[in-house]
């Protein structure tokens, strides 16, 4: 067996358990003569797996007014979104204030009294504003994404080794010339680095706004609170599942695109 | 005698340390002439470095002044190449394009740019390795890379930091060999800083001493061997010897005293 076949074995061991367990213990324990059902651990909170599968088909099927994949898409355009413009702003505000000292000194204070502003406390202000549809999600996720990648680039950009701005200069390099061949390569690695924690602040950002936001604002955050209002356990789980997968998916597709762009960095180099 | 490119007159610099100020050089006078290699030799902290980077352009002098072809040195100057100890080759870029950075800097047409680098690459022997980033490469590579890209575009003085410093011992006489056959060439006007006596005296036409912290200048002196050199055979012979042997007592008492204070 080899160690990547190992891995998977292991993982999969430990799905089919979990899986497993959940679906027997949720069955109740004992069935006869007694007047009420009694379970390991009641359904009721966790619901159990075969009972998600079927909600998970009945929430695609035609029977409900807006089917799950569309709510999956509302998710998924409003993280997209917030987490594009989150990174395109980011990023130019963390390469301008990390070459230019006095703004970075003159900026750092109100910089840093936003950040430490917890984003939650903003939600109710954002939804004042921009109401309960996309607009809102997308603010909330670009809120988030906007300072964590701002903070990464910044520090890159910064950490720029001055003898090589220099021996770029020494070939003829322009002011512009250093920014694309030497300062923004250099402060890529560090932005990368934000990147996949990003996508999941996104995803935090967009699931609080439809919270709120309710039917008119969609997304699987709906499909959440809604499932509180009907106390329905199943459903959440099919919802939970569906974030889970959906991060999961996002993280693989980031790590691609940085391994394309980072393929300069020891660590993505095959070594013969 | 051909005209002076680089005059150096009563430089001084001092920094600010601590609340302190520390003279790093003083008074260091010298004059490099059209297609010479002068090397400035002293122990380490003496200020070698700093006399080349006050030149350079990238610290400015306390005192003193510098001409470059008869005008005032101000700032990092075209007809001047600069080759770091320190790895400054770009990580995110493969060996052709780093070799080509000087050449896309000037906006010179791809095709000129590719055969120019292509014969770049050939003369440091640095063929199947064109796609290749840094990272995979040996110091003794990324040196070659270095240097590559400092001469592909031509400076008349080349201004060169320990260049081969971080190499081990074969590595280095492999570039220093390279060095002497591309500078044969071109003859550019070459200050090269090192603390390798036998390194100096293989490769320049004077070697300007420097004295301990804080540095002067203790001696110039005019390495009388001919050329073209050859690396290893002229270490055998015994006009390098006494060569070797004049510089290594003027130069001793400095690194003893060197050592002494630090």
């Amino acid at each position: 067996m080899t160690e990547r076949t190992r891995v998977n074995f292991w993982r999969l061991a430990i799905l089919v358990v979990t899986v497993g367990l959940w679906e027997g213990l949720t069955h109740p324990a004992v069935t006869k003569r007694v007047s009420r059902v009694v379970y390991f651990v009641d359904p009721f909170f966790i619901s159990r797996p075969s009972a998600i599968w079927t909600r998970f088909w009945y929430l695609n099927s035609s029977a409900v007014r807006v089917p799950l994949w569309q709510l999956l898409i509302s998710t998924l355009e409003s993280t997209a979104l917030g987490f594009a413009v989150g990174v395109a702003t980011g990023f130019a505000a963390g390469l301008i204030l990390g070459r230019n000292d006095r703004l970075a000194l003159i900026l750092g204070p109100y910089i840093v009294a936003v950040n430490s502003l917890p984003r939650i406390a903003l939600v109710p202000l954002v939804t004042m504003i921009f109401g309960f549809g996309i607009v809102a999600k997308v603010v909330l996720a670009w809120l988030i994404v906007f300072f964590i990648v701002f903070f990464n680039t910044f520090q890159g950009a910064r950490g720029v080794d001055p003898d090589v701005i220099h021996s770029a200069r020494f070939l003829g390099a322009s002011e512009r010339q250093v920014m694309r061949t030497v300062v923004i390569p250099s402060a890529l690695a560090w932005t990368f680095a934000s990147l996949t924690p990003s996508v999941s602040f996104a995803l935090i950002g967009v699931v609080i706004g439809e919270f709120i936001g309710g039917e008119s604002g969609g997304g699987i955050g709906y499909l959440i609170i809604a499932s509180l209002g009907t106390l329905n356990a199943a459903d959440m789980m099919v919802a939970l599942i569906v974030l889970a997968v959906m991060g999961i998916v996002l993280a693989i597709g980031i790590r691609q695109v940085e391994a394309r762009l980072l393929r300069w960095r020891p660590e993505y180099q095959a070594r013969a | 005698m051909s005209r002076v490119r680089v005059e150096v007159r009563e430089l001084t610099k001092t920094f600010l340390t601590g609340g302190r100020e520390v003279a790093a050089v003083t008074a260091v006078s010298f004059d490099v002439r059209d297609k010479e290699f002068v090397a400035l030799v002293g122990p380490s902290g003496c200020g070698k470095s700093t006399v080349l980077n006050m030149i350079a352009g990238l610290v400015p002098p306390t005192a003193g002044e510098i001409r470059l072809d008869g005008r005032p040195a101000a700032g990092v100057l075209p007809q001047v190449g600069y080759v770091f100890q320190k790895d400054t080759v770009f990580p995110w870029r493969t060996v052709h394009r780093n070799i080509g950075l000087g050449l896309e800097y000037r906006r010179l047409p791809r095709a000129e740019r590719e055969n120019r680098v292509r014969e770049a690459v050939r003369l440091v022997g640095l063929e199947g390795f064109e796609e290749a980033f840094p990272a995979t490469l040996s110091g003794g590579m990324r040196q070659r890379v270095a240097l590559m890209r400092t001469l592909i575009v031509d400076p008349e003085i080349l201004l060169m930091d320990e260049p081969f410093g971080a190499l081990d011992t074969h590595t280095k006489l492999r570039l220093q060999a390279k060095l002497l056959e591309l500078w044969f060439a071109k003859r550019q006007t070459v200050v090269f800083v090192t603390h390798d006596l036998a390194e100096a005296i293989t490769l320049s036409d004077r070697v300007i001493v420097m004295t301990s912290r804080p540095g002067r200048v203790k001696l110039i002196h005019e390495v009388k061997l001919p050329r073209p050199r050859d690396v290893i055979r002229i270490r055998e012979t015994d006009e390098y010897a006494r060569e070797f042997s004049t510089l290594w007592h003027v130069l001793g008492e400095e690194f003893a005293k060197a050592e002494a204070v630090g």
